[in-house]
Formats: structure tokens, sequence, C-alpha cells
């Protein structure tokens, strides 16, 4: 039925590989023996929600059940959605090609805020009501997972419920317990009462919200005895254990990240106070190297991937990373394969380590200072020497690299124009620095790429508590940057600011936005995270129409004392934690990794008291 | 080293693979194959394949080729078999063999198109069909590499094999130049039939390619 609409329609839009699935390693299964069906996910493009390892690893894990059958789904782009709609198409799961709305479930991942309007439309295409009130016992059970599930209340609205944290087990609990509400004929109500019973699981309908008359919260409490005041994420407390797949969907068309991925280590020992990651993923857990070159070769055989990449928050803090390469150079060399190392860190990137890596590709340098002068970089515990970043570059420009790119961020607390113009002035000392080299390429200029991002502070990190700089404040400290001398071999990008102090409202929001979300994906908002698409003013309308002040949630101080619409849900660090982690930064003052000694996050309860570092 | 040619068509879901994307894919499925391929030398081998003509996009195929080598020589049937195993269903590998011609041999490629839809507007695709071929020539804007236009003559590309009329559908065989140095897209042709792709759909399967003498391209 779909199939044969799709005929008509695929040859008019772009790149139609996107929409109609059958790659190698797509799981077809035959719908009269499965029982159960489930949607997964994507709010964005193809492209994008293909280059996801979360999106992989839960889509090969569900399909492992004999009677579950998850199928892929992601965002149309606006032409294929105006075909879909034309010719009464709706969203349907790229396996069977059948309607999602008579699926099970449908799990969303949410891996940025601007996804938010895209999943309404994705729903609303799929004919299925996009607020959880108005869902009937037909409907799928609506569910969401992902860094951004840390702070659902913006969007708790829409849907049932919620995973927090790693998913590899909860979602066959859930599984499990849809299994048992099939057999007993439970209603959609008395599976979310008793789904609200698995830890991890975070139903917001049992959940009521208090504001004051100062506009903050005051209290969130459950309104049933099955939901528990606080819902604790979930973690998989050995990783060599969690199940991780064999094959990939080896897509067609050339997606972001196409390649075989392993995920090396979850957490992060670092805690530079900024990033979110970096603390909603705590505490920190590795593979073994054996573990992870098996997984590598495995997926690497089964996909015909040339390129495997060790993923993680940052690979170069592997404690076995010369023992996992010396594994996996051998047969990577001999079978032709492409080793990729992304996200290290400076003072990880030794010489020797540049050394193994360059046996297999040389390409672009890129690291992340994120600060321009020391005294930043001490602020947000970017904990990384000007003589560390400086060691790095010289050994890359010894080893014949010409082109840098480092990362940088506006807008972080306590900054003045002293720091900005310490991006420029750090950028210049890394030319001065290629050119001092006599053992330089020779004949060869250099290029230094700053991409300096806007500050965005996020839920449980230790900037949750801090006001981000206007949209205004924002535009002059990026005109600021450009006006600071520099020479030609600097390339300065930056990104619009209005985006940033949106997504800001959004990380940081309560269950009183949902009705803006509403009226901004009514008046066209979708696909947001694409600049193409992006308008602010719909979301300006949306804001007034609902009476909302975006400036209360992006650029307003909290209190201490204030209850954050996310206090009710525990990611393992301890707010006291986070609060002395932001009265360091105000003092300039460091704090140790993880590996130099602790910090009593709080996130070892999450294994029974355990760190797992190795010191 | 060892020439092979495969011979495989590309059907269903898979006309929609671009060129570019049939190329990626066949690369991993060599790999998948486990294939002693002979790569390119350099600091970023890569397999050496080649396709002796493109298929356009949103065409099925019943006989395309693609040519590579091995470092070793093995049973053609196993080399069929191995690659086969490897590919979606909709990309089937028919044969293996030893290439015959070089694909300069080939000169034509064999068509067959069918209309189906609404049924006055296919009778009126098959009268304005019978009208266009009728004419000494026929004159169409084809873009050109540089992005410009060009006007070229394609009656002389044409030729009409069968035509077979039915209520609400229209199937004919048509041969069209094809080759590496002259090659026709039937959709200039198609392009030109009032109505087509919104009052009636096109399917397009190329089911052979052809030499000058239309022996099969081997």
């Amino acid at each position: 039925m779909i199939e044969e609409k799709l005929e008509k329609i695929l040859l008019n839009v772009q790149k139609p590989a996107r929409y109609i699935g059958g790659e190698q390693g797509s799981v077809v299964k035959d719908p009269s023996k499965v029982s159960i069906r489930f949607a997964m996910c994507f709010p964005d493009l193809y492209e994008v929600g293909m280059s996801h390892l979360g999106m992989k690893i839960l889509y090969s894990l569900k399909n492992e059940q004999s009677d579950v059958w998850c199928e892929r789904v992601f965002a149309p782009d606006l032409d294929m959605e105006a075909e879909m709609r034309r010719e009464g198409i709706p969203l349907y799961g790229l396996e069977s090609l059948e309607p999602v709305r008579r699926f099970d479930f449908l799990g969303f991942t949410l891996q940025y805020e601007m996804c938010y309007p895209t999943i309404l439309n994705m729903l609303d295409l799929a004919g299925i009501p996009v607020w959880a009130k108005d869902r009937g016992e037909a409907e799928p059970i609506i569910a969401a997972g992902g860094p951004c599930a840390c702070n659902p209340e913006p969007i708790a609205d829409f849907f049932d419920l919620f995973v927090l944290g790693e998913g590899e087990e909860v979602n066959l609990e859930l599984i499990d317990l849809y299994r048992t509400k099939k057999r007993e004929g439970w209603s959609r109500r008395e599976f979310l009462l008793r789904a609200a019973r698995i830890p991890g699981i975070y139903v917001p309908a049992f959940y009521e919200v208090a504001y004051g008359e100062d506009g903050c919260i005051r209290a969130v409490a459950p309104v049933v005895p099955e939901a528990a005041p606080v819902v604790t994420k979930r973690i998989i407390a050995d990783l060599d254990k969690v199940y991780y797949p064999k094959n990939f969907v080896v897509p067609y068309m050339e997606i972001v990240h196409d390649r075989a991925m392993v995920e090396v280590l979850r957490g992060c020992i670092r805690g530079c106070r900024f990033c979110q990651a970096g603390f909603i993923y705590r505490p920190f857990r590795e593979k073994e190297p054996d573990t992870l070159n098996e997984n590598a070769h495995t997926l690497c055989r089964n996909t015909g991937y040339d390129e495997v990449s060790l993923t993680s928050l940052s690979t170069s803090d592997y404690s076995r990373l010369e023992a996992l390469l010396e594994k996996m150079l051998p047969w990577s060399g001999e079978e032709k394969t492409n080793l990729s190392l992304p996200s290290l860190r400076v003072d990880g990137f030794s010489e020797e380590l540049a050394e193994k890596i360059a046996q297999v590709r040389k390409s672009g340098l890129t690291f992340a200072p994120e600060a321009g002068t020391q005294r930043m970089r001490d602020v947000i515990n970017k904990n990384l020497t000007e003589e560390e970043i400086f060691s790095t570059c010289r050994a890359a420009f010894a080893g014949g690299y010409t082109a840098v790119k480092l990362y940088f961020m506006m807008g972080q607390p306590t900054e003045t124009d002293e720091d900005i113009e310490g991006i420029v002035q750090l950028a210049q000392r890394i030319v001065n620095l290629y050119y001092s080299m006599p053992e330089r390429p020779k004949g060869k200029s250099v290029t230094v790429t700053c991409s300096v991002a806007c500050f965005v502070p996020k839920p449980f990190t230790p900037f949750q508590f801090e006001a981000q700089d206007t949209v205004e404040e924002l535009r002059r400290k990026q005109k600021h940057l450009l006006d600071t001398p520099h020479s030609k071999k600097i390339q300065l990008k930056y990104h619009d600011a209005s985006t940033s102090v949106l997504e800001g409202v959004l990380a940081r929001g309560d269950r009183r936005l949902a009705p803006v979300i509403y009226a901004a994906w009514r008046a066209g908002s979708k696909l947001d995270a694409d600049d193409r698409y992006f308008d602010l003013a719909r979301w300006e309308q949306a804001f007034a129409a609902c009476g909302i002040d975006p400036a209360f949630y992006a650029n307003r101080r909290r209190e201490y004392g204030e209850v954050l619409p996310w206090d009710h849900l525990d990611f393992g660090v301890d707010k006291a934690f986070l609060i002395r982690e932001d009265e360091k930064a105000h003092r300039d003052a460091v704090t140790l990794n993880c590996r130099e000694g602790c910090s009593a996050c709080g996130a070892q309860k999450l294994t029974g008291g355990n760190c797992l570092v190795r010191r | 080293m060892y020439d092979v040619r495969i011979f495989f068509s590309k059907t269903g879901r898979a006309r929609y693979i671009s060129h570019l994307d049939l190329n990626r894919c066949m690369q991993r499925a060599l790999k998948r194959s486990g294939l002693p391929v002979v790569y390119t030398q350099g600091f970023n081998p890569h397999i050496r394949n080649t396709f002796a003509l493109p298929l356009s996009l949103g065409y099925e195929g019943e006989t395309e080729t693609m040519d590579f080598r091995l470092e070793q020589e093995l049973p053609l049937e196993e080399v069929a078999r191995r690659l086969r195993e490897s590919l979606p269903a909709e990309l089937f590998v028919l044969r293996a063999a030893a290439p015959v011609m070089k694909p300069e041999k080939i000169r034509w490629g064999r068509y067959a198109i069918e209309a189906r839809g609404e049924p006055q507007a296919v009778r009126r695709a098959a009268e304005s069909l019978r009208d266009l071929l009728a004419q000494p020539e026929l004159l169409v804007e084809k873009t050109t590499k540089k992005g410009g236009t060009r006007q070229i003559d394609i009656r002389p590309d044409l030729r009409l094999e069968s035509m077979e009329e039915g209520e609400g559908s229209l199937r004919f065989t048509l041969l069209v130049t094809t080759g590496i140095s002259r090659n026709i897209n039937p959709s200039l042709l198609l392009d030109l039939l009032p109505g087509a792709g919104k009052e009636f759909s096109l399917r397009v399967r190329r089911t052979a390619v052809l030499t000058e003498e239309l022996e099969p391209f081997c």
C-alpha cells in the first residue's frame, strides 16, 4: 500500500535512498511471527540519525528478541513531507513500510533540544495525537531516552514515559512488562503505573509541579504511590558483559558518520564544568582491549566498512589505548581498514601515539582548548596549559601536519573581553610556533581554524545555576572576536547566537514550555537543528503568544537553593557537588580529574559504592 | 591478476540507489565477501572496481555489469556466490565471467518502459509517442557537463522495437543509444510525453546492454 504510493513520489524528492530501507544489515521479520512492534525514532534526517551509535545498539538489541520487530524511523525532509501529506502517506517504518501508528511503541532518542518540534511533527505525520493525555488505548506508547531526557520537563506532556540513563537492560525490562500487559489485557494506565516501578523509568503524568509566586518551582511531587519521589538513572555496571551489535545497517547513501564504531568507555574523568556529557554519563567505566578488538573486528567483517572509529567522550583517557592499538593495527593494516580516533584531548596526544595512528592514515588535527586564556580554562576546569597545547602542536607540525582546528566556547561564566581576545592570541602563537620550527613541512603554509561556539548552561553541570549571555551580548562578543587583529592564517568561525539561547531555554526549561514548543511547531518549526530551516521569528511569536519570557529560563541566575525542574531526577552526581564546583569556578580554582583524585561527585553510588577509575 | 566481470540486476527498491551510492555499496560488499580483491596502491588504498555504464536513478536494470580484479584465480561460480551472499536481494548477482568485450563496444541499451495510470492520459501518451517517433528529427534540450544546455537531435538514437497498449497501461521497448562516446537517457524522450509522472507513472527497466550488432555485451 505505502510502497505503491511511494513509487509515485520518490523520484520527485531529493535523496530517495533515505526513505526506502532495504539496506544491508536491516532486519526484516515476518509480521505474523512477532507480537511487539517497536519504532526507533530519530527526530532528524536519515543521514544524521543513521550516524548515531546508541540507536544502532538498541536496534540490534531489540531485534535479537524473536517476538520483537524493531524498525527505524527518521524525520522526512521538507520536500518528502509535503509529498507524504499530499499523497496521504503516514509515517512508516523503514523495514516494513507499514504505518507506525499501528506499532506498540515509538521510542525517540533525544540528542539535542532543537529536535523537539520535529518530534511533534513526526507524531502528527504518524496520525498519533501529540499530547499524551489525548492518546487512547489503541495508540502506541510514546517513549524517549537519550541525554536530553535528563531534563525532559519541557516535553513531558507529549510523552508517556522516559528512560533515564543507559538503555540496554531497562529497554528489555520494559518490553517484558509490555508482554505481560498484552497477556493480562492491562489498560494503558495500568501499564504505565507498573512501568513507573521499574528503576530508571520516569512517567511524567504521575508527578505534579507546584509553582511559587516568583515563577520558580516550589515542589515536584508524585501523585500515585507507584511513582518514586526521585527517579534514578540506569547504568550498566560491567561494560565487558553488555550487549554490543555484531552488525550495523550499512546505508546506501552517505551519512554523517559512515563507519564502524566501537564504544571504548562510558563517562569521563575530566569534569569540564560546562560539559553535560561529562557529568550525566558518570561513573567512568572502560571496556577491556580484548572486548573492543573483538567488537571492532566483527563489525568490520560483517559491515564491510573500511574505517572503524574508537568512540567515547575522551578516547585518549582510555587507560589501555596502546594495548588496544597493538591488537588492532595488525588486522586493520592487513584488511586495509582505517582506524580513527575522534575527540582526542590535547594532553593525551603523545608523539608515540601520533606515530601509531600515522601508520594508518593522516587527517587534520583537531582539538578543543575551549577557552583562550589560562584563567578562563581554570574557570571551566579544562585542565590544560598553554605549554601542553604547544607541545601537541609541535609534535603534530613535526609530523607533517599543516592544519590545526581548535574548538572554543564564548559566553562562559566570568568571561571578559580579554578572554575573547585570548582566543585569537592563542591561535597567533600557534602560527608563530609553526614558523619558528625549522623542521616544519617545507614550503607549506599553516592554517589555524578557531571554531567558537556559544556556551549553553545545561542541567546536571556545575554551570546549571549560571545565567546565559543574552543574544545581544553574544553578538557583541562575536564582533569583538573578529575585530581583534589576526593574521590571514587564522580562520575564525562562529554560529548564530539566537539558536544557542533558544537551546538554553529548552535545556533548563520546565513544563510551562510545552505550549510554546507546540505553538512553534504549529507555526512551522521543524528540523530546527538545520540552519536552513530554523526561523527565530516563529519561536519569538510562540513565546509571546504563550506569555512566556525566555529570559526567565536562559538569562537568569538560579540560587543554589532553588528547586530546579530536574531535581526529582537523579543522574548520579550530587547537587552539593555541582554547587561546590560552581563556587570553585568563581574562584578560578581547578578540580583534579578522577585519576588524580576523587572529588566525591556521588556517581559511585550507582555502582554500589565502587568507583572504577584506575588510578 | 584476474579480471572478473559480474552481471547483476538492480530492481525494486534498489532502483533508488544512485550510481555513486551503488559504487560504495559494491565496494563494501566486495569487502564483506572476503574475496581476494585487488586494491589500488598508495597511502589510502581502495578497491579497483569499474562499471561499464551507469544506470540512472529510478531505473531498474536486468543485466548491469561491474568489473574488478582478483589476486588469485577462483572458480567463477564461487565468486558470484560469495558476492551474491554479501548483497541485499534487490542487487542480485546473476553470474561472474572473464570480461570478453571492452566497454567501448557498447552501442545500444534496450529499455522496457511501462506507463500506468489514468486510461485517457495513457492513451494520449501512446499517441504522443507515435507522433514523436514519426518525425524525421527530434530536437531536445540536453544539459551539458558545464551546466548549460544544448539542442540535440535524438531521433537517430531511438528505435522502437515493440509497443503494446492496454486499458490504463502502455508498454513499449526502445533501443536507445548507449555507450562511452554518446549516451542518451530515455528520459529525454519520456519527458516529452504529456502528463508523465503526474497523470501516469513510468517504470523504466534496462533489459539489455548491446553492441552495434545487437549482441549482448559480455
